[in-house]
């Protein structure tokens, strides 16, 4: 007897741990959900200004429809409607489905302006509601389905969380911290006044400054459509930096989309070309490796080499891109005309631990760290797993895969006196400087080395392929090189090729560095010739507009001679 | 109800305290409940009405001073909902004018009105700086002013209290 009380009582005792020990947390909440109210208040999202404080992006209020159908009276319905489908344009048969059916709630139209909320409220219409909501609005771009720099900056969706470029990178910062208000409610759902009451206001999102400058940004954005229409390309996109800092001037993709419709873009054009994909530079990279090989002692500008057209590494004949014999040139002329034989020579040259030690100097064997969202790259094998033909084909950008970011703060690095400018955008997040502009930067070559490649690069523009990029007063003053690389598809080159060129200016005393790369060109004539797909005749007449508006903006002087 | 201590603070103390006396003191709605009954002479049911009455008198008071609340949350409730439609319009004007002054709107007005970009055919070539800022400073120019000027101007200055002798002298 004794022992089937103790039982029962061990049951009981057991039952009641079970729900006050161990379920008593969820019990808890479930009480404090029945009389407790919590409203969360939004935080204000901090605003994005360009680098002379223009505002790019706005927060606007925009309203949203709903409907209650049960409290919509039968003999109400064809009013309500009438009176929504006239307002808000929606077809007034769904509306009146939507009014018949047993939902107690249902969305009409959501996020318009309050132009068409301005003229519903007064139709005072049974069972319809109107909800407020914050709409990020971006400024207009070169086109009514564009808007201003939609690739860098991003959007923010429905609920409020920035998607792609600064919006969702900077997310933490500019979305700030909700705050709320927590108070006791009777059983008739009245809050309880004297009850106790817990308010934390929200604390706003912090405004950014960008390094871009808008009308720099809407020239780029005007010109590269231009480019790209005008050579049958599939897309482009073209990269300013100041080479002083690494902040970005200008960051323009072609297509782009519409920011203040994403809903109704294809989700494909989201993607950003600039640090979301990688490519084959090609002859860009001819900077990088003859850079490499002069701060070796391995050659000099002066250096004189045989080019027959034609060099065999690890059992394959690698060719010049003309498959000319050019006898005995220097390397001044073997930048000038891009010739590959002599890259892989200079490659050669400084041996392949010092070629490799050179590509992470100049940040090639590491993502570039923009603060930028979702950076795509593909960084190259371990030196000791790279073969031959591997080496030498990275010499001249084929076989070897960057984004546009590590390429154009890789070229800056020529134009910044040898060093490493880390690639940002955002130079203040509210009133604190952003940390990568107070670091000191990185040497990654020598002064002298940058100086020499820099004349070096000069004689691309005034008797190499940089020729179509000459802007009127400062021949003498630009450096550039092109790049041409055929794109790879299943492990093999396609006829299709990234074409690019990539230019500083004036040269002594930059004041921007310019990357473009235009994808899958096909220039009028191609067909029969493909050079015309070159970077020369595509990518370099975009590079000169876009230089000529930076020359009038910012008012750029040439160096004096 | 509400207990009073009497009399002693800041009063002088006396040399024999006299022991102190508590007082229930009566209520103000007792007290004149009181002297309105002696006054009137009412019987039980005069009692009985006055306190109807003084509750109906609370009871309306209670109702005027709810309807007041409740106007003045209508109130609230209205200037909340007109402040949010005020912030709404301000910033869809925020909007406006960010838009206006957008690159691509200047350029369509720009257009409009028939101006269009040129790219300058040449630029003022830059020239070297032909004054070398390195140069230290040579030593400052000599005073020309005779030296019986000099001494005039102290011994003016010493006894007139005037400090303007030489600037006098040359105009």
């Amino acid at each position: 007897m004794l022992v089937v009380a103790a039982v029962l009582a061990g049951m009981v005792w057991s039952r009641l741990a079970y729900w006050q020990v161990v379920q008593h947390g969820r019990l808890a909440m479930q009480a404090q959900a029945q009389y407790r109210e919590f409203v969360q208040l939004p935080a204000l999202r901090g605003a994005i200004f360009d680098r002379n404080l223009k505002q790019l992006v706005v927060n606007t209020t925009v309203y949203s429809a709903f409907v209650s159908p049960d409290q919509v009276a039968a003999g109400d319905r064809d009013r309500v409607a009438t009176g929504l489908s006239s307002v808000l344009g929606v077809d007034k048969a769904k509306v009146m489905t939507t009014l018949a059916s047993n939902t107690k709630f249902a969305y009409i139209q959501r996020r318009f302006a309050k132009t068409k909320a301005d003229q519903l409220r007064p139709l005072k219409l049974p069972g319809v509601g109107l909800q407020e909501e914050t709409q990020r609005s971006y400024l207009p771009g070169i086109a009514t389905g564009s808007t201003l720099a939609a690739n860098v900056l991003g959007f923010v969706d429905w609920n409020g969380d920035g998607k792609y470029g600064v919006e969702q990178n900077y997310q933490q910062a500019l979305g700030g911290t909700p705050g709320f208000i927590s108070s006791y409610r009777d059983l008739a759902n009245r809050e309880i006044v004297l009850g106790t009451h817990t308010h934390q206001d929200p604390i706003n999102g912090q405004d950014l400054v960008l390094s871009l400058d808008a009308n720099i940004q809407y020239a780029a954005e005007q010109a590269l459509a231009d480019g790209v229409k005008r050579d049958n390309a599939e897309s482009g996109s073209v990269l300013i930096m100041d080479p002083n800092t690494g902040g970005i001037v200008a960051w323009a993709d072609y297509p782009s989309y519409n920011a203040n419709d994403f809903n109704h873009t294809d989700p494909a054009l989201f993607k950003d070309n600039i640090v979301g994909s990688v490519y084959e530079p090609g002859s860009v990279m001819k900077v990088v490796t003859l850079s490499g090989a002069i701060t070796a002692g391995a050659i000099t500008p002066d250096t004189v080499i045989n080019d027959p057209g034609v060099l065999s590494v690890g059992g394959y004949r690698i060719y010049d891109w003309d498959r000319r014999n050019h006898g005995n040139v220097d390397y001044t002329y073997v930048l000038a005309h891009s010739l590959n034989v002599g890259a892989m020579k200079a490659m050669q040259a400084e041996g392949h631990p010092a070629f490799y030690s050179n590509l992470q100097a100049f940040g090639l064997t590491k993502p570039s760290g923009i603060d930028v969202a979702d950076e795509n790259c593909l960084l190259p094998p371990a030196a000791d797993k790279m073969s031959d033909s591997q080496y030498a084909t990275a010499s001249f950008g084929q076989g070897i895969d960057v984004n546009m970011v590590q390429m154009l703060a890789a070229i800056n690095v020529v134009a910044n006196g040898g060093k490493y400018a880390p690639p940002h955008v955002v130079e203040r997040v509210g009133t604190h400087i952003n940390p990568v502009l107070l670091q000191p930067q990185r040497q990654a070559i020598s002064p002298q080395t940058a100086a020499k490649m820099t004349a070096m690069m000069q004689q691309v523009v005034q008797h190499g392929s940089g020729w179509t990029s000459r802007i009127k007063g400062f021949e003498l003053d630009q450096a550039g090189k092109t790049g041409t690389s055929q794109i790879p598809v299943n492990g093999q080159y396609t006829q299709d090729v990234w074409a690019s060129f990539v230019g500083f200016l004036p040269a002594q005393h930059p004041k921007f560095t310019m990357l473009v790369v235009i994808r899958k060109p096909h220039y009028p004539g191609a067909d029969r010739d493909w050079t015309l797909n070159d970077g020369y005749m595509t990518a370099e007449p975009i590079w000169k507009t876009i230089a000529q508006s930076l020359v009038v903006d910012w008012h750029i002087t040439p160096d004096p001679h | 109800m509400a207990r009073r201590r009497l009399g002693t603070a800041g009063a002088t103390p006396h040399v024999t305290a006299q022991p102190r006396r508590r007082r229930r003191t009566r209520g103000f709605v007792q007290v004149a409940g009181a002297v309105a009954a002696e006054r009137l002479r009412l019987n039980m049911f005069g009692h009985a009405y006055v306190g109807v009455g003084a509750v109906v008198i609370a009871l309306l008071f209670y109702l005027a001073l709810a309807a007041q609340i409740t106007q003045a949350s209508y109130d609230m409730s209205r200037l909340q909902d007109q402040q949010r439609q005020l912030i709404a319009e301000q910033d869809q004007l925020r909007y406006q004018e960010v838009t206006m002054h957008a690159p691509a709107m200047v350029q369509q007005q720009a257009a409009q009105s028939g101006m269009q970009r040129v790219v300058p055919s040449s630029y003022v070539a830059g020239s070297a700086v032909a004054i070398d800022l390195t140069t230290p400073l040579g030593a400052s120019p000599a005073d020309a002013t005779p030296l019986w000027m000099r001494a005039v101007a102290t011994v003016v200055n010493a006894v007139g209290g005037t400090r303007d002798v030489m600037a006098a002298t040359k105009h």
